[in-house]
């Protein structure tokens, strides 16, 4: 049993094994995309490079036999540079989106897709579920949002944009009327305070998202209703008044304490609010010059002084988002506000550094050409888009699931078990670096069950390799040589004849989504989990 | 379809085998016979053999000879080797595909007549540009000319083209003379074949006693067709660039007709004929030299011919012949007196090193070989020569076909292989043809197979053509490719000594080091070891070409100084121009500049400097070349060739392309060259096979050495007037008015305006230099 050293860990690995196995045992957690436990190495994606000690060379570990006194060197800086590049190589011909452009039109990055999938599969609880994650006021903003996320839809360039915004009224309007609204599982008690200064939108949504997080949230409102200037700048007619109040006795079913009628203004409440709190939040509107330095806090000209990222004003504790940093903000661009401030403020209170959510990895497209549109809505419904049958009423149940039907599917199948995101995201791999003409976009539906898109595949080979072994009689094979190779079926045949019986090995192997299941778990057109 | 004759396939397949590896084999019949691989073909072969549909397609596209769609009744091959590109071979390529009015991405024109093909290397380097058309070659072709070559390609091509003879000549009466015809592909293509074919029939009509014999490479390529006459008294004569017009009155000159009616018939119908035609005195090219000719000599002088050795004298399928110059000797002396180690130590004693590109010690390798416990083993020979500009292994295969065969022999004795194969491209069938010759002359001699030159050893031979990809030449593509699969790399070790052809323990040598190997046997390790210099011994073989005067095939010492072979031997730059630079290595070595040139031709001097030996191709430039042009070149050459696998090769050697792209069309960015630079040696580090090791080389070494040059691209300037993108054509007022430019102009950017100046509209304008090339005056500049 040969003993290598891998770093500075000595490990010994059974007979046969490779510095790939002897890097893991040594607890080093080397990517690696092309490689499978039980097919032989393909040694194509090269992101499991080593450098060799001996020789000095960098050398894929998934196809180097472990020997005797080999000395391996997998964590330094430039054995991760190497595998940096080799993952920024493979972004750079990456015909695909991690996330939507829907997701990031919404201000409040709401998972999109996932939720018309929920609508479309009928799975209004999932789904409410979904938009809850990300937006506290989803009836509310169902009526007044702008809908950035529907300029951003890419079935616009095919048609008319998914009806996004009307669907998300049709998931809340739905919850609210189910009789048992829906409240996220709460997170265990952490025991620390948080005041939030406005009942706002942003203040609302700060308050929801700290109390979903266990934290024990007190709600100060000047007015003696919560809702702040929904009430004010919408009418009856956009908002009907009724649903404002539904909503937002919804949301404080989390678990927050109200103070209506409460003005927090002046320096000697702020300072007893601080000593009483471990943070407050001021999502108080637009702030004056003046009352920025009552709170001790600088002036931007638009509003209080918050830093680049997290909303952290200069006060230790205190933190400021929505109106009372922007000065004015779309409803939505509040919201989002509130909920990113309480993660800011959640990470405050671990004691890290407040920054807000991390902006995910993702991969982009970009703009499609209409030829790359029509092959992208080939899986989805032709139905044009229409509104409701009764605009007040909204969509009924059908209509809204053949509605969230014509959604294209822009994001990624495989958005949670991409091996490719997961290791850009944690080498911090930038797909801009070598940014270049793309290939054109193209899927491949003809399999009942699988989705091909050439454009995400790496061409690691593994597909080929279990159809092989599987035994296909036509299997899939590299087409063509260099840069412009592409995995196929044989002599004319398509996936659907290629992929008889190795269809679930291949997609689950496939290391990005160029394999994927036509319907994700959540939402298989009959409901059922896969 | 539906008229195919599948009949053909099943007959293909029972002559070929139903086993996997038969594949290539297949997939070229079937080529030959359709000229393409239709579909119903393909499915036939699958239907009849234990070949899959997935293996037959992966390899059919994985090889550039193989055709999926039907062509055009006649197909041209432009050559984009090296020496075809600084001479022009895109601007060649253009104007074909304007005169056959090709929509862009057509390679058909409408009619079907005609179809393009871009092609790596017709080894024709000293007759660049060329093009090829249906295996007629076209050297020195201008842009302005395409019409004319392919209107003079139809006229003749009723009548058939004279190929190459493939017989023995005349025989030969030794005391009545000799008359030598160089005959390698090259010098064929140079009409050499005509050049013979008159010879012969003079000496018919003549009624000479001379015989006429076909002989190898003499590597004076600038010279073809080459004559050379050994007189009865035992003198000779070189005539070169003859015609076959000159060539009977060269031979009828120096050889006596047989009796006196025949002799004086012909001087008077020779006075006539001048007399008639007013002819002067015989052109001067066609004046005979000496072999002790300054010029000769300056180009022979330096060399040392031990690959070569008897170069240009013999007939390279003559076996008597090659017996009489101790022909098989080594090998005799190997099986009668020599044990296999004694054979290894010998090797090893030479310090002979991989002639391929790497200079692995070959004694070394046989070594290892030696000693794997595994059996049985292979000898393979590496005959997949790829360079863009390197024709070496050509030349020796289709020259000395018997010290291959020879080298290889004793190789096998050495390690204890009783296979041995040689891959050779397909792009070479006069050196397929000639080693098949060889092979089946030996035969039935005796001298190979169950017992080895009559001895107890049995050794078969084969010949697998190889299908048109590069990477091929890499070891491990190479024995892939034997197999019948696609021509991937695959991680070393375990090297091929090891496990090679399947599995098994394969010694894998190019074709110079086995051509070397019978003379070191007979001289002995210590006068090879005499020759060279430092750690690299004995001799290399080299393709000079590009901006020298005296192109060819040269061998030449090791240690020799660029120089030398550039001035000496090549007799310098041509046409009043400096040298600049020297490529060594093609596509996986560098440019090594001017400045340099006294860099010692070895190993680890050229590695030092940023180049390589590489297989020996040498492209000589000048100060008309664009070095990040010829950076864009090779790499542009390698990342078509890449066969996909690695990441850092598949798409690091693509976006290498595209920053010298972007580089080239005056799109470059600022922090492009440490972008470039950066990636270059990332690519270099983490791709698996020499392919992608070496292919950021050009890169580098211009980056290196030519660096103000790229930042002045980055200025939005080409220093040499190359980039198309970067320059403008203009006309002087030293134009007369000739409209000579507005008739040849193909996109009409200069209108006609006689008797006055002319002048370019530049967004017309597609930079096809045939104004500047067509003007009588000198009057369009590139600026």
């Amino acid at each position: 049993m040969p003993r290598l050293t891998i770093d500075q860990t000595t490990v010994t690995v059974p007979e046969g094994a490779t510095v790939l196995d002897a890097a893991r045992a040594a607890g080093c957690d080397v990517p690696a995309l092309c490689y499978r436990q039980g097919c032989r190495p393909l040694t194509s994606c090269l992101v499991c490079l080593v450098r060799d000690c001996a020789t000095g060379r960098i050398v894929p570990s998934c196809g180097t036999p472990a020997v005797e006194g080999g000395r391996y060197e997998s964590e330094t800086a430039e054995v991760r540079a190497m595998r940096r590049s080799a993952l920024e190589l493979l972004l750079s011909e990456h015909v695909g989106d991690c996330l939507a452009p829907c997701f990031f039109g919404c201000p409040a990055r709401m998972d999109i897709p996932l939720m018309l999938r929920q609508i479309a599969a009928g799975q209004l609880r999932a789904a409410i579920a979904t938009v809850k994650r990300d937006i506290a006021l989803p009836a509310v903003l169902g009526r007044v949002c702008p809908a950035p996320c529907e300029r951003a839809c890419r079935r616009g360039g095919v048609d008319a944009a998914v009806a996004i915004c009307r669907l998300k009224r049709f998931v809340a309007d739905a919850d609210l009327e189910s009789g048992a609204v829906y409240v996220p599982q709460p997170a265990a008690v952490t025991g620390r305070r948080v005041a939030v200064i406005g009942g706002g939108p942003t203040g609302l949504a700060a308050a929801y998202y700290l109390a979903a997080k266990g934290h024990s949230v007190s709600l100060y409102e000047r007015e003696d209703r919560l809702g702040g200037r929904l009430w004010r700048e919408t009418s009856e007619g956009e908002l009907p008044r009724d649903v404002l109040e539904k909503e937002i006795a919804a949301l404080l079913a989390v678990g927050i304490e109200v103070f209506c009628g409460q003005a927090i203004d002046s320096p000697d409440q702020c300072e007893s609010l601080l000593t009483r709190c471990d943070a407050v939040v001021l999502c108080c509107g637009a702030v004056s010059a003046d009352a920025a330095a009552r709170w001790g806090i600088g002036h931007s000209g638009r509003g209080l002084e918050v830093a680049p990222k997290g909303f952290a004003t200069s006060r230790q504790g205190v933190f400021a988002a929505g109106c009372a940093v922007r000065g004015k903000a779309m409803v939505v661009r509040s919201a989002a506000d509130g909920k990113e401030a309480a993660e800011s403020v959640d990470q405050f209170l671990r004691g890290e550094t407040p920054v807000g959510p991390s902006e995910p990895f993702n991969s982009r497209i970009g703009k499609m050409a209409a030829e790359e549109l029509v092959q992208l809505a080939a899986g989805s419904a032709r139905l044009p888009r229409f509104e409701p049958s009764d605009p007040m009423i909204g969509y009924a149940a059908s209509e809204a699931a053949a509605q969230a039907a014509r959604c294209l599917h822009c994001d990624c199948r495989k958005q949670g078990d991409c091996r490719l995101r997961e290791y850009a995201a944690k080498y911090g791999a930038s797909p801009r670096r070598f940014a270049a003409d793309r290939k054109p976009f193209s899927q491949d539906l003809r399999h009942a069950e699988v989705v091909y898109e050439p454009g995400k595949c790496i061409q690691c080979g593994l597909c080929i390799e279990l159809a092989r072994a599987a035994d296909e009689p036509f299997g899939l094979t590299f087409v063509g040589r260099g840069f412009d190779v592409r995995v196929s079926a044989p002599l004319g045949r398509q996936i659907n004849e290629a992929l008889q019986r190795a269809a679930a090995a291949c997609v689950e192997a496939c290391p990005t989504a160029a394999l994927a299941w036509k319907h994700d778990g959540s939402a298989r057109p009959d409901g059922s989990a896969r | 379809m539906a008229d195919l004759d599948l009949g053909y396939v099943d007959q293909v397949v029972e002559r070929l085998g139903r086993k996997p590896e038969a594949v290539i084999g297949i997939l070229q019949a079937l080529q030959r016979r359709y000229r393409y691989l239709p579909r119903a073909a393909l499915d036939r072969v699958c239907e009849q053999t234990e070949i899959k549909p997935a293996d037959i397609t992966g390899v059919a596209t994985f090889y550039n000879q193989f055709r999926l769609k039907p062509v055009g009744e006649h197909i041209i091959a432009v050559c984009h080797g090296t020496a075809c590109h600084v001479k022009g071979s895109g601007l060649v390529q253009s104007a074909f595909e304007r005169e056959l009015k090709l929509a862009p991405g057509e390679d058909t024109d409408s009619f079907g007549r005609f179809t393009i093909e871009k092609v790596a290397c017709l080894g024709c380097c000293t007759l660049a540009p060329v093009v090829q058309i249906d295996g007629r070659t076209f050297g020195r072709v201008a842009p302005s000319h395409v019409g004319d070559v392919l209107a003079d390609f139809l006229s003749h091509c009723g009548n058939g083209k004279s190929p190459a003879p493939a017989g023995g000549g005349v025989a030969a009466a030794a005391h009545e003379g000799e008359v030598r015809v160089g005959l390698g592909s090259c010098c064929v293509a140079q009409g050499s074949g005509k050049v013979h074919e008159a010879i012969e029939q003079a000496l018919r009509q003549g009624a000479v006693a001379a015989g006429v014999k076909r002989v190898g490479c003499v590597g004076m390529c600038h010279q073809t067709p080459l004559v050379e006459l050994v007189m009865p008294d035992g003198g000779n004569k070189l005539f070169t660039k003859v015609s076959p017009e000159d060539a009977g009155e060269i031979v009828l000159d120096h050889f006596r007709p047989r009796g006196w009616w025949r002799r004086t018939s012909r001087a008077v119908a020779r006075w006539l004929d001048r007399w008639a035609n007013g002819a002067g005195p015989p052109d001067s090219r066609c004046a005979g030299v000496d072999r002790r000719d300054p010029v000769i000599c300056a180009f022979l002088g330096p060399q040392l011919h031990l690959a070569t050795e008897h170069g240009g004298r013999i007939d390279p399928l003559d076996l008597d012949e090659y017996l009489r110059n101790d022909g098989f000797a080594a090998l005799r002396k190997c099986i009668d007196q020599w044990s296999p180690p004694r054979i290894v130590d010998e090797v090893k004693q030479s310090g002979l090193r991989g002639r391929g590109g790497a200079g692995f010690p070959t004694g070394l390798k046989w070594d290892r070989v030696r000693q794997a416990a595994a059996e049985p083993k292979y000898v393979v020979c590496n005959g997949d020569e790829g360079d863009p500009g390197a024709f070496m292994d050509r030349m020796l295969l289709e020259s000395f076909p018997y010290r291959i065969i020879e080298g290889m022999a004793i190789a096998a004795l050495a390690v204890g292989a009783h296979e041995a194969i040689l891959y050779i491209r397909a792009e070479y069938p006069l050196a397929v043809e000639r080693i098949n010759a060889a092979l089946a002359r030996c035969a039935e001699r005796g001298l190979l197979g169950e017992g080895l030159l009559g001895s107890r050893y049995s050794l078969r031979f084969r010949v697998q053509e190889g299908a048109g990809a590069f990477v091929c030449g890499e070891e491990t593509a190479l024995l892939a490719s034997i197999e019948g699969r696609r021509g991937m790399p695959r991680l070393r070790p375990p090297f091929p000594a090891e496990c090679g052809l399947w599995g098994k323990p394969t010694l894998v040598n190019n074709v110079e080091t086995y051509a070397l190997v019978p003379w070191i046997v007979r001289n002995g390790a210590a006068a090879f070891a005499s020759i060279g210099a430092g750690a690299s011994k004995g001799t290399k073989v080299f393709a000079l070409a590009g901006k020298v005067r005296r192109g060819g095939l040269i061998e030449v010492p090791m240690g020799i100084s660029l120089r030398q072979i550039v001035e000496e031997i090549g007799g310098g730059v041509p046409g009043g121009r400096s040298l600049k630079a020297v490529q060594v290595g093609g596509p996986s070595g560098g440019c090594v500049p001017a400045a340099l040139a006294d860099t010692p031709v070895d190993f680890e001097s050229l590695t030092r400097v940023g180049a390589i030996m590489g297989s020996g191709g040498l492209v000589v430039l000048d100060d008309a070349d664009c070095m990040v042009d010829i950076a864009r070149y090779f790499l542009h050459f390698t990342q078509d060739q890449s066969c996909g696998k690695c990441t850092f090769c598949r798409v690091g050697t693509r976006r290498m392309l595209d920053i010298l792209n972007r580089i080239c069309e005056g799109r470059g960015r600022s922090d492009d060259l440490d972008q470039l630079e950066l990636l270059a040696v990332e690519v270099q580090r983490g791709s698996i096979c020499g392919l992608g090791r070496t292919a950021p080389n050009p890169v580098l070494s211009t980056l290196r050495y030519f660096r103000d040059e790229y930042e002045a691209h980055l200025a939005g300037r080409c220093p040499a007037g190359r980039c198309k993108a970067l320059i403008h054509y203009r006309i002087t007022d030293q134009c007369i008015g000739c409209t000579l430019c507005a008739q040849q102009c193909p996109t009409q950017a200069i209108p006609m305006t006689p008797y006055a100046r002319h002048a370019v509209i530049d967004d017309r304008c597609t930079r096809c230099d045939t104004c500047r090339q067509v003007c009588p005056e000198h009057a369009v500049v590139v600026e």
